[in-house]
C-alpha cells in the first residue's frame, strides 16, 4: 500500500528517467538520419560502379588483340570478384522489393541489417517448413484413412495453397537478404500453389473420388520425403557451414543439390520415386480425361501441371547427377 | 589501345571502390550503434510504461483516501501520465517492434516498421492506390463474368482474385497497424470474413443451385466494387483536406464503412452504404431459401448464408453506431444551447 508521498517520490524519479528517455530517443533519431544518409551514399556508389564495370567489361570483349589476353582475363576476373563484393554489401543495404513482394507487401523494406538477424530469419523459415510439413502429413493421413469428407479435403487443399503462397513470400524475403536459391526450386512453389488451387475447385463426383485416394497417398509420401529432406539437409548444412564450405544463407530445398553428395546420396532414390509418382499422377489424369463422362476441366489442367512438376523436378535433379559424373570423369582423366 | 583505356577507367573506379569500402565500413559500424540504441530505447520505453501504469494504479487507490487538494494534484499527475503514454506510442512508431501473430505467420520475424514519417506516409499512399486499382480490376472482372463470359472457370478466377485481394489487404493492414495506424476492429476483421466468403464460393461446384445464385452474387459484386470505388475516391479527397487542416492523423486510412470524420461532406455516401448492407442481408435470406430447396445438397449454401448474415450485422451495426453517436452529439449541442 503506497502512501501519497511515496507516489509523489516515485513520480519525481520517473520524471528524471523520462527526460533521459527523451534524450536517448532524440540521439536515436539523429543516428537514424545519419545511417539513412550513409545507406543512400553506399547504394548510389554501388549502382554507379556497377554501371562502369559493365562498360569496361563490354569494352574488353570488343576489339582487343590476343597479346593482351592475359591482362584481359585478369581484369575480367577482378570485375567478377568486385560484383560479388557488391552483392555481399547489398545484402546489408535496403533495396526495392521484387514484383512478388511489392504486390503483396508494398514498399516496406525487408532487408535484415545484420548477420544474426538474417540467420535467425533463415532458421525460422526452416522451422516453419518443418512444422507445416508435419501438419500437412497428419492432415493428409487423416483424409486418406480416417475421414472421407469433401469439406475436410477442401480444408487440406486450402492449407496447401496457403502454405505454398507463404513459402514464396518468405523465400522472396530471403532472396532479398542474400540467399541464392536456384530458380526452379522457387518457381515450383508457385506451380504447387496453382495445382492445389485447381484441386480445390474440383467438384465432388465419381472422377474426383477415383483420383482422391491416389492424390492423398501421393501427398502423404511427398510430405514424408520432404520431412526426411529437411531433417538430413539441416544437419548436413550445419556441418558444412562449420567447415566453412557453405554460405550461411543456404537453404534446405525439395530437391537434390550438389553439396548433398556428401552423405545424403541415399535420399536420391526417394526423390526419383516421388518424381515418377508425379508422372504417374499426370498420366492417370490424362487417361481420366479421355473418358466419356469426364466433364471437369480440372482433370486436364491438373494432369498438365503434374507433368510440368515432373519435368522440372526430374530434369533439375538429373542435371545435378550428370554434373557429378562429369566432375568424376574429369578427375579420373586427370589421373 | 582499348586495353589501355580500360586500365585507365579501372584505376578511376578503383579509387571510388576504396572510398566505398571505407564508407561501407563506417556504415556497418554506425548500424551496430543504431541497433544498440534501438534496443536501449525500446527497453527504457517499456520500463517507463510499466512503472507509469503501476503508479497510476497506486494513485487511484490514494484518491479514495485523500483530501480535495491532494485529489486535484493526483488528477493533474494522472493527466500527465496519459500524455506521456501518447508520447511513448509515437516514439514506438520509430522503433522496430515484434510482429503480431498474423504477420509472424506470413512473413516471419522480419521487421516491418518504417522508420521515417515520409516512408510511413508513402506506404499508406501506396496501400490506397493498391485498393483503388484492385477495386477497378474487380469491377471489370465482375462485369465480364456477369455479362460476357458465362463459365465456371472464369468465375473461379474471379473468386481466386477476391481471395488474394482480401488476403493481401489483411497483410498490408497488419503492417500499417504495426506502423501506428489506428484502424478500427471491424474494418480489419471484415476483410478476414470476406476472404472466407470468397474461399467458400470458390469451392461451390457448378450446378442448378449455383446457377440460381450466380447472377445475384455478381450483381452484388459489381455494386459493391462501385461503392468502394466511390468511397476511396471521396474519402481520399476528404482525408487530404482534413490532414491539411491538421484535424486527422497522417496514417488515417480509407475504409469500406462510414467514419465519424466523414460527416463533413461525405454524408451522401450513407444511403449507398446502407443499400449495400441490405443487399448483403438479401443475399443471406436468398441463400437460406435456397438451402431449403429440394435440389440443394451443397454445404456451401448454408455456410455462405451465415457468412453474409455476419457481414450484414457487422457492417450495419458499426455504421449505425456512427450515426447514433452523431445524433447524440447533436442532441448534446442542442441541450447546451437551451
Amino acid at each position: 500500500m503506497s502512501s501519497y508521498s511515496e507516489c509523489l517520490q516515485e513520480w519525481k524519479s520517473l520524471e528524471t528517467e523520462y527526460q533521459q528517455v527523451q534524450e536517448t530517443h532524440r540521439l536515436y533519431k539523429e543516428k537514424l538520419e545519419e545511417v539513412s544518409r550513409l545507406q543512400e551514399a553506399c547504394s548510389v556508389s554501388i549502382a554507379r560502379q556497377r554501371k562502369k564495370l559493365k562498360e569496361i567489361s563490354h569494352l574488353l570483349t570488343k576489339g582487343v588483340n590476343s597479346d593482351d589476353a592475359g591482362d584481359i582475363d585478369k581484369i575480367q576476373a577482378l570485375i567478377k570478384e568486385r560484383s560479388n563484393v557488391f552483392f555481399e554489401m547489398e545484402a546489408f543495404l535496403p533495396k526495392k522489393n521484387g514484383l512478388c513482394l511489392s504486390l503483396v507487401l508494398g514498399n516496406v523494406n525487408v532487408t535484415l541489417l545484420n548477420k544474426q538477424a538474417k540467420f535467425a530469419y533463415k532458421d525460422e523459415y526452416e522451422t516453419f517448413k518443418l512444422c507445416f510439413t508435419i501438419l500437412i502429413l497428419l492432415f493428409a493421413f487423416t483424409c486418406c484413412f480416417i475421414v472421407s469428407n469433401r469439406i475436410v479435403d477442401a480444408i487440406l487443399n486450402f492449407l496447401l495453397v496457403w502454405y505454398y503462397c507463404i513459402l514464396t513470400v518468405r523465400e522472396s524475403v530471403l532472396i532479398s537478404n542474400g540467399s541464392k536459391i536456384k530458380g526452379w526450386w522457387v518457381f515450383h512453389h508457385y506451380i504447387s500453389a496453382f495445382l492445389s488451387g485447381v484441386i480445390l475447385t474440383w467438384p465432388d463426383g465419381n472422377l474426383y473420388q477415383v483420383f482422391r485416394k491416389q492424390f492423398l497417398a501421393y501427398s502423404l509420401y511427398q510430405s514424408f520425403v520432404q520431412l526426411l529432406q529437411y531433417y538430413y539437409q539441416n544437419g548436413c548444412l550445419y556441418r558444412l557451414r562449420s567447415l566453412g564450405k557453405r554460405h550461411t544463407m543456404d537453404l534446405t530445398v525439395e530437391g537434390f543439390q550438389s553439396w548433398m553428395w556428401r552423405g545424403l546420396g541415399f535420399l536420391l532414390p526417394f526423390l526419383f520415386f516421388g518424381h515418377f509418382w508425379q508422372l504417374y499422377n499426370g498420366l492417370s489424369l490424362f487417361r481420366m480425361a479421355l473418358l466419356p463422362e469426364c466433364t471437369d476441366w480440372q482433370v486436364v489442367v491438373c494432369g498438365s501441371t503434374f507433368l510440368v512438376l515432373f519435368s522440372g523436378n526430374f530434369l533439375t535433379t538429373i542435371a545435378v547427377v550428370h554434373h557429378k559424373f562429369q566432375t568424376k570423369n574429369q578427375a579420373k582423366m586427370k589421373k | 589501345m582499348s586495353l589501355q583505356r580500360c586500365q585507365a577507367e579501372w584505376e578511376e573506379i578503383d579509387q571510388e571502390y576504396r572510398q566505398l569500402q571505407e564508407t561501407h565500413k563506417v556504415y556497418r559500424h554506425k548500424l551496430d550503434e543504431l541497433t544498440n540504441l534501438q534496443t536501449l530505447c525500446s527497453n527504457s520505453v517499456s520500463k517507463q510504461r510499466k512503472s507509469l501504469r503501476d503508479l497510476n494504479y497506486n494513485l487511484l487507490r490514494c484518491l479514495k483516501t485523500s483530501d480535495p487538494k491532494e485529489s486535484e494534484q493526483i488528477k493533474a499527475i494522472q493527466t500527465q501520465i496519459k500524455e506521456k503514454q501518447h508520447v511513448f506510442f509515437d516514439m514506438e512508431a520509430y522503433l522496430p517492434k515484434k510482429n503480431g501473430l498474423y504477420l509472424n505467420l506470413v512473413l516471419g520475424n522480419v521487421n516491418v516498421t518504417l522508420l521515417s514519417n515520409q516512408a510511413k506516409f508513402a506506404y499508406k499512399d501506396e496501400y490506397e492506390k493498391f485498393k483503388l486499382y484492385m477495386t477497378i480490376i474487380l469491377l471489370l472482372g465482375a462485369i465480364s463474368s456477369r455479362f460476357i463470359l458465362n463459365y465456371r472457370v472464369t468465375d473461379e478466377i474471379f473468386n481466386f482474385l477476391l481471395v488474394w485481394y482480401y488476403c493481401t489487404l489483411t497483410i498490408r493492414e497488419s503492417i500499417l497497424i504495426n506502423n501506428g495506424s489506428r484502424i478500427k476492429g471491424w474494418w480489419v476483421s471484415h476483410h478476414y470474413v470476406s476472404t472466407f466468403l470468397s474461399g467458400v464460393m470458390l469451392t461451390w461446384p457448378d450446378g442448378v443451385v449455383y446457377q440460381m445464385f450466380r447472377n445475384q452474387f455478381l450483381d452484388f459484386s459489381i455494386y459493391q466494387s462501385f461503392v468502394q470505388f466511390l468511397q476511396y475516391y471521396y474519402q481520399s479527397g476528404c482525408l487530404y483536406r482534413l490532414r491539411a487542416l491538421g484535424e486527422r492523423n497522417q496514417l488515417d486510412l480509407t475504409v469500406e464503412g462510414f467514419q465519424s470524420w466523414m460527416w463533413r461532406g461525405l454524408t451522401f455516401l450513407l444511403p449507398f452504404l446502407f443499400f449495400g448492407h441490405f443487399w448483403q442481408l438479401y443475399n443471406a435470406v436468398s441463400l437460406f431459401e435456397l438451402a431449403s430447396h429440394k435440389d440443394c445438397k451443397e454445404w456451401q449454401v448454408l455456410m455462405l448464408a451465415l457468412t453474409f448474415l455476419v457481414l450484414f450485422l457487422g457492417n450495419f451495426l458499426t455504421t449505425l453506431k456512427v450515426v447514433h453517436q452523431k445524433f447524440q452529439k447533436n442532441k448534446g449541442k442542442l441541450g447546451k444551447k437551451e
